[in-house]
């Protein structure tokens, strides 16, 4: 009874939180959502040519951000946190150890995260995917060595395939709502964050421990994830800005088009 | 002579005087309608040619690193349809250009695009290209898929090469790194830019990346 109170009270402000923050998200950029995008523009000359013929690929159709005056800020204060303490403590970090064993760090969170893949996969019908989930999870916390190596795919050839509920909204075309890029999670959008939370209340540990110390844990553990991530992508945001004349633009753009390829590739597979 | 003879002779000439008009005309047409006839190369084998070549450059390290880099310059020339990517990348602001500006970015984005490519010649570590398959789409266009196999046991780089074909030749006007099309990945950032800052925003920050990766070209 009490751990169930408890659990009530803590989904209500989880709800009162993501709702607030949404309220502030819409009401930041209120005046961001009168710009003019070229397809549903009132100059015809700009609708016209964004109906006009072009390559397979291609599309004269820009990219809505509705939520730019509340994004643009955020990819601001993330390139910062990671200029001042994302970097510089992977670089510390992989100092210390070695790419090897921070492949292998890698590897082990990404096991760790089987039951929402999981969950997905069943959500989207796909039981061959979602016991392919069971079995690489099976496999690589035991003769793996609880995920630092991946013998699934490796011996048995069981392909790691991402699968979330950002990806689940996706496959059956509920639209995921404007781009959004979050503070420290980085890029999203608006169906991709409640994504975001609902993979997360999937962790079982949440139903077992107390709030503070799952609150910790998972703080800990999403630092130490992006840490070890960074240290293994040490010069991405300085290679990216070398190639790019909007570095906004160009992560946006790639984080739209990977996310619609994932969801392309979901539909592609059999199961 | 017989009749017959006088008929068939006159046939001949009537025949031979046919083929020579025939022959003239087709003589003055225009080269076009001969080309494609004459070298029709598929998709796939423009760009096994192109990686090909390039690769040979890449791995030939004893050559001066500036002439590898005028090589690689010509060969990406040769099958790069430049005038379009400029014109796809940026999206619906190309018609609002005067054809001077339209000259000015073209020319720029190509400048910016060659060093782009350039700037990884140093990166090279023996990366092997394998050639998937060739998907068409209508008679003129199509998608050719490879895989660049990474020395290190690391994940294979996905790069697919759109082409589309000009005149009976294919020629490549974009490429997509891992499904990320590149010429989109740039509309989207031109767009911003058009659209907040304008065009002499746009080319004036164009050129300074050019720049500084022409300055790191040269160091090295």
């Amino acid at each position: 009874m009490r751990s169930g109170s408890k659990h009530i009270e803590r989904t209500g402000a989880l709800w009162t939180m993501l709702a607030s923050s949404l309220l502030a998200v819409v009401s930041f950029t209120t005046p961001a959502l009168s710009q003019d995008v070229a397809p549903f523009s009132a100059n015809p000359a700009a609708r016209q040519a964004a109906t006009a013929q072009t390559p397979p690929g291609e599309s004269q159709a820009v990219t809505p951000d509705p939520l730019a005056g509340f994004n643009e800020p955020m990819f601001t204060f993330n390139l910062k946190l990671d200029d001042w303490v994302l970097r510089p403590v992977a670089k510390g970090y992989s100092f210390i150890a070695p790419q090897p064993v921070r492949e292998g760090v890698g590897r082990f969170f990404d096991n760790v995260r089987v039951i929402p893949r999981f969950a997905n996969n069943l959500f989207q019908l796909k039981l061959v995917e979602a016991s392919t989930e069971v079995a690489r999870f099976g496999i690589n916390s035991t003769i793996g060595l609880a995920g630092f190596f991946d013998p699934a795919q490796e011996l048995f050839g069981l392909e790691r395939k991402p699968n979330d509920f950002g990806l689940t909204i996706r496959y059956y075309n509920i639209p995921t709502g404007p781009y959004v890029m979050l503070p420290f999670f980085g890029p999203s959008t608006i169906g991709d964050t409640v994504g975001l939370v609902a993979d997360g209340a999937m962790n079982p540990m949440d139903y077992l421990l107390p709030t503070w110390i799952t609150l910790v844990v998972s703080t800990g553990q999403r630092a130490a994830e992006a840490v070890n991530y960074r240290s293994l992508h040490m010069n991405q945001f300085e290679e990216a800005d070398r190639y790019a004349i909007d570095l906004y633009g160009a992560v946006q753009d790639a984080y739209l088009q990977t996310r619609e390829h994932e969801v392309k590739k979901l539909h592609e597979e059999q199961w | 002579m017989t009749p017959n003879s006088i008929k068939q002779f006159l046939r001949r000439r009537a025949f031979g005087i046919f083929t020579l008009t025939a022959l003239l005309v087709l003589s003055l047409a225009p080269s076009r309608f001969l080309a494609p006839a004459m070298a029709d190369e598929d998709p796939m084998s423009v760009v096994k040619t192109t990686v090909n070549q390039a690769l040979d450059v890449l791995r030939d390290t004893s050559s001066p690193l500036a002439q590898r880099q005028d090589k690689l310059r010509q060969i990406v020339a040769q099958t790069f349809d430049f005038k379009e990517m400029a014109k796809s990348a940026l999206g619906y602001h190309w018609k609002e250009l005067t054809p001077a500006q339209q000259q000015e970015f073209t020319n720029a984005f190509v400048a910016f695009i060659e060093d782009s490519y350039l700037s990884k010649i140093n990166d090279y570590r023996g990366q092997q290209v394998n050639f998937l398959k060739v998907s068409s789409d209508g008679p003129q266009y199509a998608q050719v898929n490879t895989d660049i196999i990474q020395p290190n046991g690391k994940d294979a780089i996905h790069v697919n090469y759109r082409l589309l074909k000009e005149d009976g030749t294919w020629k490549i006007y974009d490429v997509t790194v891992d499904a990320i099309s590149i010429i989109a990945n740039y509309r989207n950032q031109f767009n911003r830019v058009m659209n907040s800052k304008g065009y002499d925003t746009l080319i004036k920050d164009l050129k300074a990346k050019q720049a500084a990766l022409a300055a790191s070209l040269a160091n090295h």
